[in-house]
């Protein structure tokens, strides 16, 4: 069983894409900032083949900020260098793309068609 | 001792030019005789008219007149008065003459000792007597005629020379103050023109103000186009420039005009005949041309055209008026430069603007739609799946077949048939689903037919239209409506900052004693104050190491004016015009909806409010929001 942690700090998008996830038959993780998620998958570390994580949101100092989600996506990293990882985000940024990818990311997805989002997991997981 | 008694001593009028012989005379004879001198035989004859001395001496060596024609007329003057001429001239003849002009001695120099004696003779009377008296007198006569009319020879040799040099001096004056004219007039023309900034009014005004300076009959203004093949009429003076210009009147850059050759060597042409002038081209609009010169427009080695004066008279123009007239035309030229310039600099502006419009519009367009994006990703996701559910649930209730019909159970039984038959031609595979449902465990079977997943799913989708919905209308829509009251901006601030949840410390606040409530629509204008912190505080994050926003409010006249300022990385000026037109800040999460700077400002400016920014880069950013006051009610 493929187990995915979520990370997303906009409620309606966390539950929606977990569902989605669930429906293509993967099993789920959600957190919802970069404290409870670097937590979240320190007790989870073992069973997590697959993380994708918000750009922006709530990070390690609890607050809201702009690219929190490279800073989680390097705490990842540390804990499991192997671990993949998908950086999400609203915005078409190209930089900041760069900068996930040099990080570590395996692949930068804009939100839009929450199939497209499993669709790239699939991909990534198979190759 | 005998005393002489000077007064009464003979005057003797001495007339010599020679200081020396002056001396030694006065030496030999001023013990007894008063010694009168002069040193020109004009000064003398005033002398003697004066003095009436009792003799005069006169030597035959003097300025201006000789000896003898002074005596001659000594001796008119005064015929009473003995005159003795002293000479060098040893010449034969020189005592005669010296005697028949008048004279009644003569000493021959160098004064020897007898020159007392001698002097005392003539004094007493002596005379010497010619001989042949007539003989000498003609002689001297002649001499007299002859050195008369070649006086009056080199007189009137003078006099011409005199009129030709006056003559000369009164040409070259005319010339110079033409010349002087013409360049005062180009200098005020040149200095007018160069002001003038606008091309056409440019032109205009410089054929206009040249016809007129020098009262010419036409002048005209050509301008290269952009291939430099032509010259084109832009200015033309009257009537005639009119009708020229109404006919796209141009010419050829070629040697075969005047205007086109003075641009192709940028030299000037002049033509003193035009009606014989081979490169003119005759122009039947201006008949009465009959001088003409052309003039390049050059500036930094490029003509840009020519200027054309015309005139009714022959040779109305010289070699030298050239000079003036190009100083005033490279002036003229110079203007026309800039004016062009200025033309090409605000369609540069206007371009450069527009872009920026563009750009500005463009970024916020994305980041809008981007949002947008991101709030509807959830509803085709939830959609779907409420579709499958509804499949499932669908093939159940289609399964409603009790075992009789009764009139309690007929509607079910109808209602589960009109399913039955509507999911089937919608293409909903019933059957499958019931197989699927018959293959699966109770945990899958839960999910897949979970009302509370069913209606979760429809909030997601309901949820996030109407996120995109309240945005809009907060920006655009009804809810632009505001519910004014009477506010405490300190009180709604302080409720922000405390909900923002940022480190303790952050924020300090200072509120003036008298500060008036605002009246303002609470929910627009909470957004704003918590938009600008929010900004402050994000832009400080990980980057100032002591980060601090400063909140001040006070009364400013009829407002409230809260400012907000920050000790963070400040906002350069490139980017100032740009933050105002950006969209959206943040996508959401747990500071308010992230309105942006734009929507900030359109809600101060409907409340009648301001909002201004003051920052420099490295130096923070302070926000100042002007607010209208409450009006204090009287308790």
């Amino acid at each position: 069983m493929t187990t995915v942690l979520l990370v997303d700090d906009e409620r309606l998008i966390l539950r929606s894409l977990e569902k989605t996830l669930l429906r293509a038959g993967f099993d789920v993780i959600t957190a919802s900032d970069c404290k409870s998620g670097s937590a979240t998958f320190a007790q989870n570390a073992s069973a997590v083949n697959i993380a994708v994580l918000d750009l922006n949101m709530p990070g390690f100092e609890g607050i809201p900020k702009t690219g929190a989600g490279l800073d989680l996506l390097g705490d990842l990293k540390k804990q499991s260098p192997a671990l993949p990882v998908i950086i999400l985000t609203a915005y078409d940024e190209v930089n900041k793309a760069k900068e996930a990818v040099s990080g570590g990311a395996n692949a930068f997805f804009v939100k839009g068609r929450e199939q497209g989002l499993v669709e790239l997991i699939q991909k990534i997981l198979q190759g | 001792m005998t005393h002489i008694d000077p007064r009464r001593l003979p005057q003797i009028l001495y007339i010599d030019r020679n200081d020396e012989t002056r001396a030694l005379v006065r030496r030999l004879l001023s013990h007894k005789y008063i010694i009168l001198e002069a040193t020109d035989p004009l000064d003398g004859l005033q002398l003697a008219e004066e003095t009436h001395p009792n003799l005069i001496l006169v030597d035959n060596n003097l300025p201006h007149i000789t000896g003898s024609e002074a005596t001659t007329r000594l001796r008119k003057m005064l015929p009473k008065t003995p005159i003795v001429i002293i000479s060098a001239d040893l010449a034969p003849g020189s005592r005669e003459r010296a005697l028949a002009a008048g004279a009644i001695g003569f000493i021959a120099k160098p004064i020897d000792a007898d020159f007392e004696d001698q002097m005392d003779a003539y004094l007493n009377g002596k005379i010497e007597v010619l001989e042949d008296a007539e003989k000498h007198l003609l002689i001297y006569q002649q001499e007299l005629v002859e050195r008369l009319e070649g006086n009056t020879r080199q007189l009137t040799a003078t006099v011409d020379k005199n009129k030709h040099l006056l003559q000369q001096n009164e040409r070259m004056f005319s010339m110079l103050e033409r010349r002087h004219k013409l360049l005062e007039t180009a200098a005020r023309v040149g200095q007018v023109v160069t002001s003038i900034l606008d091309l056409d009014e440019l032109l205009k005004y410089t054929v206009n103000i040249i016809r007129d300076e020098f009262e010419l009959y036409y002048s005209g203004i050509f301008l290269v186009s952009d291939d430099e093949q032509w010259a084109i009429l832009r200015a033309g003076y009257g009537e005639a420039g009119k009708k020229m210009m109404a006919q796209n009147y141009r010419l050829r850059v070629d040697e075969k005009s005047m205007i086109g050759n003075s641009i192709l060597s940028q030299h000037a042409r002049i033509a003193l005949d035009a009606v014989g002038e081979e490169s003119r081209f005759k122009n039947p609009f201006l008949p009465d041309t009959r001088s003409e010169m052309a003039l390049p427009l050059v500036v930094k080695r490029r003509a840009l055209g020519a200027l054309t004066v015309q005139s009714k008279h022959l040779n109305a123009f010289t070699e030298e008026d050239i000079t003036s007239l190009q100083a005033m035309a490279d002036q003229v030229a110079v203007a026309i430069n800039n004016a062009q310039l200025m033309l090409k600099l605000e369609d540069a502006t206007s371009e450069l603007v527009r872009t920026k419009t563009f750009e500005a519009i463009a970024t916020a367009t994305g980041e809008a739609i981007h949002w947008v994006g991101n709030k509807a990703a959830p509803i085709p996701g939830s959609v779907k799946r409420v579709r499958e559910d509804l499949t499932y649930i669908f093939a159940i209730a289609a399964q409603f077949a009790p075992r009789e019909a009764n009139p309690q159970n007929e509607a079910l039984i109808a209602a589960a048939q009109i399913i039955k038959e509507e999911a089937q031609e919608k293409g909903l595979d019933l059957e499958k689903a019931l197989k699927e449902m018959s293959a699966m465990k109770l945990n899958q079977l839960r999910a897949l037919v979970s009302v509370e997943s069913l209606l979760e799913d429809l909030d997601i989708a309901s949820n996030s239209a109407e996120t995109i919905l309240s945005i809009k209308e907060g920006l655009i829509g009804p809810a632009r409506q505001r519910t004014d009251a009477s506010v405490s901006l300190r009180e709604m601030i302080t409720d922000t900052v405390a909900n923002m949840g940022l480190p303790e410390g952050v924020v300090e606040m200072e509120w003036a004693d008298d500060l008036p409530n605002a009246f303002v629509d609470a929910r627009q204008v909470e957004q704003v104050f918590n938009n600008l912190i929010k900004n402050g505080w994000e832009a400080m994050l990980n980057v100032t190491p002591d980060p601090k926003i400063y909140v001040h409010g006070r009364r400013d006249d009829n407002f409230v004016l809260v400012t907000i300022k920050d000790n963070g990385p400040g906002i350069p000026k490139n980017i100032q015009e740009k933050i105002w037109v950006s969209f959206f800040t943040t996508k959401g999460g747990s500071g308010g909806t992230g309105l942006g700077l734009s929507s900030v400002m359109q809600i101060v400016d409907q409340h009648g409010g301001s909002i201004s920014l003051e920052s420099e880069e490295g130096a923070g950013a302070m926000f100042s929001v002007r607010l209208p006051a409450a009006k204090q009610v009287e308790s």
